[in-house]
């Protein structure tokens, strides 16, 4: 059982010295030997003796995370604490693997994570708005309560957006804008937390930057989707109402002139009536035989009436979304790859 | 002979100016108003009294309408000389001058109402009688096709005066149409046939008591007109 939490303790250490930066130091590479080996005794003399030398930064932070699982295996939680205390104050950022870390040390690591302060995993989204209409989401953990302090610091700009007293994950959203409403200047910017408790203070910092675009404009509509203008004239059905018609009109005519006639007079004298009733019943007869002309449909008309009317609204709309867009500016926030650390 | 040639290249020239003219005349077909003038050949059975009193005849004629919106007025003139008919026993001919204005004004659908008087008159004075009255009635009109319309009109003549005396009772007069105008040359010239009749239930009295004397005529048109 401790042969196998030691191997895990192991393996969990080894990826951390096989990182992007290299252990050099030779008694610091013989104390990591010594705990792959399971020689506790010769890694602890191993490790403290390491940190009496001169070491880089990641080395002394190595040394001592080789001192929290030496600790830690040899069931000295308290020391195994103390030691990772000095891996987050030399790493803030540092964070044990939960799958490939004993719990003995995960815990130790959390203690220690508790007796010091220091501001972890400070994060700035990457954004793009319309300035005024969005925010930027900045969002960081404090280990311990305290007053936090979060500053945006250009080369002309220093404003506060932030002053709260937390513990644990804040998020932040802001605005990007000045006092003034109006929205930043492009350029490089810091942002820089601070966290307070009594004489304790740590502080950590995010570069981003900031560019100005224009804003988009709306193109105009031309036609709304899925709705097309439909053919304003429709050629109705070949009909026989023309005859009809010019037989109904012209028989009441010839019918009425001979039913009006007075007895008195005679036969009535339909040869006026029938020469220009004939003109009639032809001309019927020939529209009833030609393609009826084109009628409006007024159905149609009316639709395509509230479709123009729709689209030149939404054109007006349109119109005086972009006036007000060209008058805006769009914001892009981009995070800087960090120099370093929180001190 | 040169008379002649001139008067050729008269007729010519006012062809060729009839045609630049028309040609040139926008159409006011979709505009509020209309105007049109135009010749007209008339043909009209006549009769009166008894079918003894029978005549025949033909002459000129000229119409003119104007449309305003929902107004419409017609103006007819016609003169026919009228000559006895073979079946009546009249032996004198005479010329019938008649003016006709109606003034219409659309109501619904196809119907528009009338409203006008008619003033015919017979030169000789006494061969037939000269008759004036006021007409109100109806028109239905009704689109055939493009540019072809067919009227149906009818309606009384009240308050009817004859050169010779009589009277009339108020549905003792009507009149009947029937219309047709043909649109050519883009609608600027108007081809037309109408058809009018006419029938005065008069009624004299000359001291024996009423005697009937109705006046009826049947009268046909056809020309054309210039729209502008």
């Amino acid at each position: 059982m401790r042969v196998r939490l030691l191997l895990v303790l192991a393996l969990a250490f080894a990826p951390a010295l096989g990182a992007a930066q290299t252990v050099q130091n030779a008694t610091l590479r013989r104390a990591q030997q010594a705990l792959n080996n399971l020689d506790f005794r010769q890694a602890l003399s191993a490790g403290q003796a390491a940190l009496r030398e001169r070491l880089t930064g990641y080395e002394r932070a190595r040394a001592y995370e080789l001192l929290g699982f030496t600790y830690s295996g040899m069931d000295s939680i308290l020391r195994a604490v103390d030691a990772f205390k000095q891996v987050i104050l030399l790493e803030p950022e540092r964070d044990l693997d939960p799958t490939r870390t004993s719990p003995k040390a995960l815990s130790a690591f959390q203690v220690a994570l508790t007796q010091v302060l220091v501001i972890r995993q400070l994060h700035v989204d990457s954004v793009s708005f319309v300035g005024g209409q969005g925010v930027v989401a900045v969002r960081y953990t404090v280990t311990q309560p305290a007053r936090v302090v979060t500053r945006v610091l250009g080369p002309q700009t220093s404003l506060r957006i932030d002053s709260t007293v937390a513990s644990g994950q804040v998020n932040i959203r802001w605005p990007a804008r000045l006092a003034s409403g109006d929205p930043v200047a492009a350029g490089d910017y810091n942002i820089v937390v601070e966290a307070t408790v009594g004489q304790n203070n740590f502080s950590t910092s995010q570069a981003i930057r900031v560019t100005h675009g224009a804003v988009d404009t709306l193109p105009h509509l031309t036609s709304l989707p899925g709705y097309t203008y439909l053919p304003e004239t429709e050629v109705p059905p070949k009909s026989w109402k023309p005859m009809g018609l010019a037989l109904v009109y012209t028989g009441i005519a010839l019918a009425g002139t001979s039913a009006f006639s007075s007895g008195d007079l005679g036969k009535t004298s339909l040869r006026e009536g029938s020469m220009i009733g004939g003109g009639v019943i032809l001309a019927g007869f020939i529209m009833t035989l030609r393609k009826p002309a084109p009628q409006a449909a007024r159905g149609n008309v009316l639709y395509n009436q509230l479709l123009r009317e729709q689209i030149s609204r939404r054109n007006t709309e349109i119109a005086q979304e972009n006036t007000r867009r060209r008058q805006q500016v769009a914001l892009s926030v981009v995070p800087l790859p960090r120099a370093g650390g929180g001190r | 002979m040169s008379e002649k040639r001139w008067t050729v290249g008269r007729l010519d020239g006012w062809t060729v100016a009839l045609t630049l003219v028309l040609s040139n005349i926008p159409t006011f077909q979709l505009s509020a108003q209309h105007f049109s003038v135009g010749p007209q050949i008339a043909f009209g059975d006549y009769r009166e009294v008894s079918s003894d009193l029978h005549y025949r005849g033909s002459g000129i004629a000229g119409s003119a309408t104007v449309q305003w919106k929902k107004f419409s007025a017609d103006v007819v003139l016609s003169k026919l000389k009228y000559k006895p008919s073979k079946d009546g026993t009249a032996t004198k001919e005479f010329d019938a001058s008649e003016v006709d204005v109606r003034l219409r004004y659309y109501i619904t659908g196809p119907v528009s109402g009338e409203l006008g008087f008619m003033n015919r008159t017979a030169d000789p004075e006494f061969e037939a009688q000269s008759v004036g009255a006021v007409t109100a009635g109806a028109q239905m009109a009704y689109l055939l096709g493009p540019g072809v319309r067919m009227a149906l009109s009818g309606g009384l003549m009240f308050g009817s005066k004859y050169s010779g005396g009589g009277s009339t009772s108020a549905l003792g007069a009507l009149h009947l149409g029937l219309g047709l105008t043909v649109e050519a040359l883009r609608g600027r010239v108007r081809v037309t046939g109408d058809y009018g009749f006419q029938r005065f239930s008069r009624t004299t009295n000359d001291g024996s008591g009423d005697t009937a004397a109705p006046i009826q005529q049947s009268l046909g048109r056809i020309g054309f007109a210039l729209v502008f």
